[in-house]
């Protein structure tokens, strides 16, 4: 062995970690009512309460039995929670009162209790779990006879089946059990004295269920049950210990569930096999063509009792079976006794024998039918309860009768059953097998009675007619079970095709990945399609929200689909209709859930209750929209952090930009101080007097940079706070061009009908300084900057205009921003790229606005682009005061 | 040393307007291009026995530059760097470039750069196989350190590592190119090798003589090749 196999299994360490903030269970555990399971709990309760601990009763059924309700005593019991449920007032275990008061240690009586419609959990048993979640500690008293696996065999010892069962996992979150025990004989004493029932009550209870010979059986159960959980317990113990022991080879059982009766007995065998051999086990359902989908439910029963539900297609069944066994190393396999036809009985070839025969590495078990009775309405074929089958039916008959008569003296009646018989496969084919036979029934009586001699008598004369007439209805009936397996196979492939359909539609539909709001969209359509009404859910904050919805208008659901849409939504399981939480509410909710998380909830809303094509198409649904939701944020989070990368590579670049612009003047301005300092005995008096001009314009250069990068800062800061008042653009583009002090041609064409505006002159100035010296920097040599002037609604517009290379369509967004510059002309004009910046600051602190255009719109053919630059200010008329 | 051809490759008129005279008062003679593609040029055709080279160049990247002059010369280049980013220095070192001064420099500095860098070109070419300075001499061929006249003892790596340094004075050589030419590849990004090691020969060349190997922080190291003169 190896060495760290005395290590504690981490596995169950993890269990246990598990366990570490959660609330305690103890259960106690009887065989039997009347043992005494509550009365114990109360007693145990007030001594624990007497040590001081904040006991607190939340729901005791004392069914009246004064022992009991002395036992309560001073106990503080919460009030019942009142729910009205057919003109009836039922009083319910209140498990938000409970929640709220958190008491130090809550009783709950008998976990199978299934709740009044319309409270949140179906069972009591899923309060108490809630009530573990939230860190309380809870005493429940439980009946062995309500577990799943052991209701068969209660049903088969007592004859009575008991219809409030709960899954075997529940005795798994129980943490400590106490076993409450009382032999037959005093159970029985007890229940003569009329301790346990009212005395006419007691006498029935002691000659049905309280038979001796029922009790012992009981106690038996229950006896085993606790001892498996103690052999659990020590067991576990020691493997979080580590204490190393015999472990048994690993067992695994194979639960083959099929559609008929049998399969809830398969179902609960194997998993009291597994719990057995402590074994893990796999239920396993093979579709075959054709065959109508019966097992959800022993497959759904199956699930809850942990096991590992397996679906394959595939028409051998032995074959399939088999694969899988091998597969998962299957040690046990459990199968039904199917209800084999007698030539394949006769022939040896039942299921078993041909598994048995084909395979050999497991033990085969085979269950026994449940009953006749439930094997029979499982079997039964279910008969089309309008009259328009009938109705057609016999019409068809009708006219085969009809044809006959017509055609009489001319035809064999032989020729007519062939008619009959058409009619008989039209119906198989039309209404389905019960309908066929009914037509196949009907025509050979007619046709007996009709057209086989002697006439309107159902005797038979010649023998060849009475082998016709056997041939009949052999060939009628055979011919109508054909027909109507292939109608109910062409209807079976319709609705897998239809289910397809939708999902490749859906899929197809996501190839090119949509934004999330369209995607949500669609996926409510395409559960519409299925279920009627859909609508997908999503945390908003704290709470859920509707996100989208088919119809659209559906924008608000009742309180208790809510209810069951945050349940949903916090455990990530189905809740609401047709599930075990909340199953009164509208509205069915499934987790929308991927390997990264559950992303959402899908929610329908159907009238009739859903079947099982719909809700596999709706689970497919659920999980083809998470990968798609997944998909389509992944896809944005690669676009957001793209655009952010790209941001930075321009924060680089400017910075990079900004550190040339400063670095260089200091540069120079530093080398020519130096050279003139160290050689300027060699230098001659012209190169002396450049190098001091060129320290001089640096200084200009650095200056004025560092002149804009204040006002820069000042703008952005708030701080410059334009006047407002009138302006005449003729004397502000004067002005400017005196400051440019005439360094390039600038001719300006602002005739007096040009509006004054409202600004700030010394500002629109600044602006229009900066927009010139832009444009000029920009121009050709020679060619002159024109200033004009354009009326728009309510304002008037300055506009710069140069014959200049133009600003390429990607630049024309960014060129007012900071540090920014038209990249083919990096660094090859001066310039400290804030004069745009500035300008559209300053612009926009006087309630103005400022565009660029390139290529210029009124540019002659083959010029160069050139560039506008348009400044609009509120304008003013003439007359107007300011 | 005079009359040395310098090939300055700077797009900025202003720059050009005074290392031109700068470099011509130190006896140089100046070949000025504004362009990569034109340094390119004039580097095939003038053959100049130094360049500077700025990294902020319009029409091509400086290091695409470096790389380019580096298949067909083996001149020595000095970067000039408006760039404070280290990573750009490192890359261009590693690309083949002698040395770097960034912008704003003073010239005293920038001419004697240039003077270790012409040095180091004669060096490659003549291949002087022992090195002193002060009391410190290195025979390349014999494998001998001696100080102030007694041999020193160091350890096979120790060797190596000046030997490097001494085959490459007065030129930076960063951190992967010392870690790669001593312990080979594998080993391209242990710095605290190069650190230890540098530490342990500093020591034994003692104070004086140890502060000949410089640091450059965050790039590499540099074996001075002369006593720093009094202009820097």
């Amino acid at each position: 062995m190896l060495p760290d196999e005395t290590r504690p299994d981490p596995e169950a360490l993890l269990i246990a970690a598990a366990r570490e903030g959660k609330g305690r269970l103890k259960v106690f555990l009887g065989a039997a009512p009347g043992v005494g399971k509550t009365w114990e709990m109360l007693n145990a309760a007030r001594r624990r309460r007497a040590e001081g601990v904040d006991v607190v009763v939340g729901v005791v059924e004392t069914h009246g039995r004064a022992e009991t309700e002395a036992q309560v005593g001073d106990l503080p019991v919460l009030p019942r929670l009142s729910v009205a449920y057919r003109g009836q007032t039922l009083e319910e275990f209140d498990l938000d009162a409970a929640l709220r008061r958190r008491p130090g240690l809550l009783l709950v009586d008998e976990l199978a209790h299934t709740n009044a419609p319309g409270s949140r959990h179906h069972k009591r048993w899923e309060d108490v779990a809630e009530l573990l979640e939230a860190g309380l500690d809870v005493w429940a008293t439980l009946n062995a006879q309500h577990f799943e696996s052991l209701n068969e065999t209660v049903a088969r010892i007592t004859g009575v089946r008991v219809s409030e069962t709960l899954p075997d996992r529940v005795l798994e979150m129980a943490d400590e059990i106490e076993f409450i025990d009382l032999s037959p004989a005093e159970l029985r004493a007890r229940l003569r004295e009329g301790r346990v029932y009212r005395p006419d009550m007691a006498r029935r209870a002691l000659e049905g269920f309280f038979r001796e010979g029922n009790l012992a059986a009981l106690r038996e159960i229950a006896l085993r049950l606790a001892a498996q959980r103690v052999d659990r317990d020590v067991r576990d113990y020691m493997r979080q210990k580590a204490i190393p022991g015999p472990w048994p080879a690993a067992d695994r059982v194979l639960a083959l569930v099929g559609s008929d009766a049998s399969s809830d007995a398969v179902v609960r065998h194997a998993k009291r096999l597994a719990d057995a051999l402590h074994a893990p086990w796999i239920a396993l359902h093979v579709e075959r063509p054709g065959g109508t989908d019966t097992s959800r439910p022993a497959l759904e029963i199956a699930a809850q009792l942990g096991a590992d539900v397996q679906m394959r297609a595939g028409a051998d069944l032995v074959r399939t079976t088999l694969e899988l066994a091998a597969a998962s190393n299957a040690t046990h396999i459990v199968i039904g006794r199917a209800r084999s036809s007698l030539w394949r009985r006769l022939l040896g070839r039942t299921f078993a024998a041909t598994l048995l025969r084909q395979g050999s590495d497991f033990a085969l078990h085979v269950i026994p039918l449940a009953g006749p009775a439930g094997a029979r309405r499982a079997a039964r074929r279910r008969i089309p309860r309008d009259w328009l089958p009938w109705m057609a039916a016999t019409l068809l008959v009708a006219a085969v009768i009809g044809a006959g008569e017509l055609f009489h003296p001319w035809l064999e009646h032989e020729a007519l059953g062939m008619l009959f018989l058409a009619a008989v496969v039209g119906t198989a084919t039309l209404y389905g097998l019960v309908v066929a036979l009914y037509a196949a029934a009907l025509g050979f009586v007619s046709w007996n009675f009709l057209f086989i001699p002697p006439l309107y008598a159902l005797t038979i004369y010649e023998p060849r007619d009475v082998i016709a007439v056997f041939v009949f209805a052999g060939v009628a009936t055979a011919s109508g079970w054909l027909g109507s397996r292939v109608r109910a196979e062409a209807r079976a492939a319709q609705g897998r095709i239809e289910n397809l359909r939708r999902i490749s539609a859906f899929t197809r539909k996501l190839g090119e990945p949509p934004a999330e709001p369209d995607l949500l969209d669609e996926i409510a359509r395409q559960g519409a399609a299925i279920a009627g009404l859909a609508a997908v859910l999503m945390a908003r904050g704290e709470d859920l929200d509707i996100r989208a919805a088919a119809p659209a208008s559906v924008d608000t659901m009742d309180a208790g689909s809510w209810a069951a849409a945050r349940w949903a939504w916090t455990r990530g399981e189905p809740a609401g209709r047709g599930t075990a939480t909340l199953p009164s509410s509208a509205w069915r909710f499934l987790p929308m859930r991927t390997a990264r998380g559950l992303l959402g909830i899908l929610g329908v809303r159907t009238q009739a209750p859903l079947e099982a094509p719909q809700l596999q198409a709706l689970g497919a649904l659920a999980d083809q929209a998470a990968a798609a939701i997944e998909r389509v944020r992944l896809a944005s989070e690669a676009a957001r952090s793209e655009a952010q990368a790209e941001t930075q590579k321009l924060r680089t670049a400017l910075l990079n930009s900004l550190s040339h612009d400063l670095r260089t003047p200091l540069t120079s301005i530093r080398g020519s101080a130096g050279l003139l300092r160290t050689a300027w005995g060699t230098l001659s008096a012209e190169a002396r007097v450049d190098l001091l001009a060129s320290i001089e314009q640096d200084t200009v250069r650095m200056t004025g940079f560092l002149a804009d990068i204040m006002e820069m800062t000042r703008l952005e800061s708030g701080e410059i706070v334009p006047r407002r008042e009138r302006v005449r653009l003729a004397e502000i583009a004067e002005a400017a061009i005196a400051r440019l002090g005439g360094t390039a041609p600038v001719a300006v064409h602002l005739p007096d009908s040009v509006p004054d505006a409202l600004a700030d002159p010394q500002l629109l100035e600044q602006v229009l300084v900066n927009l010139l010296e832009n444009a000029v920097k920009y121009s050709p040599d020679g060619a002159p900057v024109r200033v004009g002037a354009e009326r728009a609604d309510g304002s008037v517009c300055l506009t710069i205009a140069d014959d200049g290379v133009g600003i390429p369509p990607a630049d024309l967004p960014h060129v007012f921003d900071s540090f920014y510059r038209a990249r083919h002309e990096d660094r090859t004009r001066p310039g400290t790229g804030l004069g745009l910046a500035i300008a559209r600051g300053l612009c926009e602190a006087m309630g103005g606005t400022i565009a660029a255009q390139s290529p210029r719109p009124d540019r002659a053919r083959d010029a160069a682009p050139g560039t506008v630059l348009r400044v609009c200010l509120p304008a003013l008329t003439q007359a107007e005061p300011s | 040393m005079s009359g040395a051809r310098i090939l300055v490759i700077d797009d900025e008129p202003q720059i050009h307007r005074f290392l031109r005279p700068a470099l011509a008062s130190a006896g140089y003679d100046v070949e000025v291009a504004a362009s990569g593609q034109e340094g390119l040029r004039l580097a095939a055709s003038r053959s100049p026995e130094a360049v500077l080279l700025d990294l902020g160049l319009p029409d091509l990247d400086g290091q695409a530059v470096l790389r380019r002059l580096r298949q067909f010369s083996k001149v020595p280049v000095i970067v000039l760097s408006a760039r404070d980013r280290a990573g750009e220095k490192i890359s261009a070192l590693d690309a083949g470039a002698d040395d770097y001064v960034e912008k704003p420099f003073d010239l005293g500095e920038l001419l004697a750069r240039i003077r270790a860098a012409l040095r180091h070109g004669l060096a490659q070419d003549g291949a002087a196989e022992t090195f002193r300075l002060e009391g410190l001499t290195v025979d390349l061929l014999r494998r001998q350190v001696e100080l102030d006249g007694r041999p020193l003892a160091l350890s096979p790596r120790e060797y190596a590592l000046l030997a490097l340094l001494v085959r490459n004075r007065g030129r930076v050589l960063t951190h992967r190119q010392l870690l790669t030419g001593v312990w080979g590849t594998a080993h391209a990004e242990d710095v605290q090798y190069l650190r230890v090691y540098v530490g342990q020969i500093r020591q034994k060349l003692g104070t004086a003589i140890g502060a000949l190997i410089r640091t450059e922080p965050g790039i590499g190291y540099r074996l001075l090749d002369a006593l720093p003169d009094g202009e820097g």
